[in-house]
């Protein structure tokens, strides 16, 4: 075995550990200003009793809404402090209305996701050809193009809710291009590194057969990148179904809405019961996508 | 061979006071190269002696800095309003058949789409919206069945190009050209990713591609001399050392032709191995290399 390159056996390397050093302690430091300028500021407390709040939530928790679809009480009265009854509430009734509107909150969500996320694959592919250096647009394009991309990928999702809600009111259709303006910036900038990857010597391989630039495209890029392209698409789209339950908090409409009624209303059992089906739908997606992007690559 | 049997001979290329600098490093000087429709030409010399430089201009992939190259009647030196435009060069693209030093397939595509790919830009057949969808017509698919057939691959068509051996993927290139039907072979290096009984397969694959083109393979392995050429022309330092008949090929003008006064530049040296080359450098007069490559 030979001996473990060490400073000034190999001229160059030690220049190159130092930079890597440097950059190492230039984090270090990073991080060091930012924790220490918060404990100066005496913004980093736990709050008054971290632990007591922590067993209240998490018993909350516990016990999400919808179980009272079965177990809830068919008579719950609400009185006053002096006895006197004010109401009376079916807890199941109540808790399968709210189901029902959860449901058709979640399709929202799911409506908001997907045609936002196609809008998005649409408008981001001419960019992302654009884009990709590999592919030699003029340079101008390409340019704009990327800077395009980046300048929508910048822009949180919410952030374009909230002018769009201003411009085309409240509803999905805020939601939609909210989601799908941001996600264009994504999309472009997947596509252009999947094009990027692309095996060019094939693909001048095609060209060396005198093909045009039609065919070539159709015969050695497209069926080179559709996989990948389709792979981005079903990521994309998972992390829209995510993003679009929050859009609903500025008046976009879907599980957000739920959810900034349940926190406002103090009602953690109903909010349990909304992050279980965001969780749920999540994770039903992200088995589906995995499957299809297995098959595909 | 052929060369011999054509009445006419015509000049498939034609190089004239050809000179390609780059850097202000001269890769090729070559006055006056003409080969004739037919022939099969091997192009031999150490690393770097400028033969894949020439294969680049005569394919237009590289310019030349000075001269002029005529190729299948076209001038591809042309500057200004004599140069080519790209219908033109795709014109003369699809004349020529390439095959290069990788085995560039389309990965994701079956063996036999690779193979019908050769076809696109010949004339009439296939029409552009059916090579868009990759719908090609029944008839190519049947001749680039018989293509890889032909080449023993019957049973991998359907594989993916991506989960080929080399050898495969190198007769699925071989087949390619079969379907592009180019007047002018262009081979650099067409068996330096095969092992010696693919490297044997492919050379006769391509000679007999070459039956009614013209073929200009650049070869290192001496051995595969007698299988791809009748005429041989030793390159060394971008200028021409010889250029024989194959029978003439003496061991003297290759000796003189892989050796320099750098060690490291001329030494006969399978490019991957390292090894110095077999047959017939060695025993030929040739002793000296092996204690080169390892030096």
């Amino acid at each position: 075995m030979q001996p473990l390159a060490t400073f000034g056996t190999r001229p160059g390397l030690p220049w190159a550990r130092l930079g890597f050093f440097t950059l190492v302690l230039a984090y270090a430091v990073l991080v060091l200003a930012c924790l220490l300028t918060l404990l100066a500021a005496g913004d980093l407390s736990w709050g008054r009793a971290p632990w007591q709040n922590l067993l209240k939530t998490v018993s909350e928790f516990a016990q999400p809404s919808f179980l009272d679809l079965w177990w809830g009480p068919e008579r719950l009265e609400y009185r006053s402090d002096d006895g006197t009854l004010l109401r009376v509430e079916n807890r199941q009734q109540v808790e399968a209305q709210f189901l029902a509107g959860l449901g058709r909150a979640t399709w929202t969500t799911f409506q908001i996701a997907t045609l936002g996320s196609l809008l998005a694959a649409v408008m981001a592919l001419p960019l992302g050809l654009l884009a990709a250096r590999n592919l030699n647009a003029p340079a101008w394009a390409s340019r704009t193009a990327s800077t395009l991309l980046d300048t929508l990928r910048a822009v949180h999702t919410l952030v374009f809710g909230l002018v769009l809600v201003g411009i085309v009111g409240l509803g999905p259709t805020a939601g939609i291009l909210a989601i799908s303006l941001h996600s264009t910036g994504t999309y472009g900038k997947l596509y252009a590194e999947s094009l990027e990857t692309l095996d060019m010597a094939a693909v001048d391989a095609v060209r060396a057969t005198g093909a045009s630039p039609s065919q070539v495209f159709f015969s050695a890029v497209w069926p080179s990148v559709l996989p990948q392209f389709v792979s981005n698409h079903l990521y994309v789209w998972e992390f829209n179904i995510r993003d679009s339950t929050i859009l609903g908090l500025i008046g976009a409409g879907g599980l957000g809405l739920l959810i900034s009624e349940a926190v406002s209303l103090f009602q953690w059992s109903r909010l349990a019961t909304v992050i279980l089906v965001v969780i749920a739908l999540v994770m039903a997606f992200d088995a589906l996508s995995r499957r299809i992007r297995k098959a595909l690559l | 061979m052929s060369a011999v049997n054509t009445p006419l001979p015509e000049a498939v290329f034609d190089v004239r006071d050809l000179r390609l600098e780059i850097k202000g490093r001269c890769l090729l000087d070559v006055p006056s190269l003409t080969v004739w429709q037919g022939e099969r030409v091997a192009l031999i010399g150490p690393n770097g002696a400028g033969k894949s430089s020439l294969l680049k201009v005569l394919g237009g992939f590289a310019g030349a800095s000075q001269g002029r190259v005529t190729v299948l009647g076209r001038e591809v030196t042309g500057a200004g309003p004599n140069a080519m435009d790209a219908a033109q060069w795709r014109a003369l693209h699809a004349e020529i058949g390439q095959v290069r030093q990788g085995l560039h397939l389309v990965s994701r595509l079956s063996a036999l789409e690779n193979v019908a790919l050769g076809a696109l830009a010949r004339p009439g057949a296939i029409p552009l919206w059916r090579s868009w969808l990759r719908c090609y017509p029944e008839s190519l698919l049947r001749e680039a069945r018989q293509a890889l057939a032909d080449l023993g691959l019957e049973d991998r068509m359907d594989m993916r190009a991506d989960r080929l051996s080399g050898g495969q993927r190198q007769k699925v290139s071989l087949a390619r050209l079969r379907l592009q039907r180019p007047k002018l072979l262009l081979a650099d290096e067409p068996t330096s990713a095969l092992d010696p009984a693919a490297a044997l397969q492919a050379c006769d694959a391509l000679a007999a591609l070459a039956d009614d083109a013209t073929l200009l393979t650049v070869v290192h392995d001496t051995e595969l001399l007698p299988r791809l050429a009748d005429r041989v022309i030793g390159l060394k330092e971008g200028r021409l050392v010889f250029d024989v008949p194959l029978q003439t090929l003496s061991p003297d003008l290759l000796k003189n032709l892989y050796e320099t006064g750098d060690p490291a530049d001329g030494c006969p040296c399978n490019p991957r191995t390292n090894l110095p080359l077999a047959l017939p450098l060695r025993p030929r007069g040739f002793p000296a290399s092996a204690d080169r490559c390892t030096a």
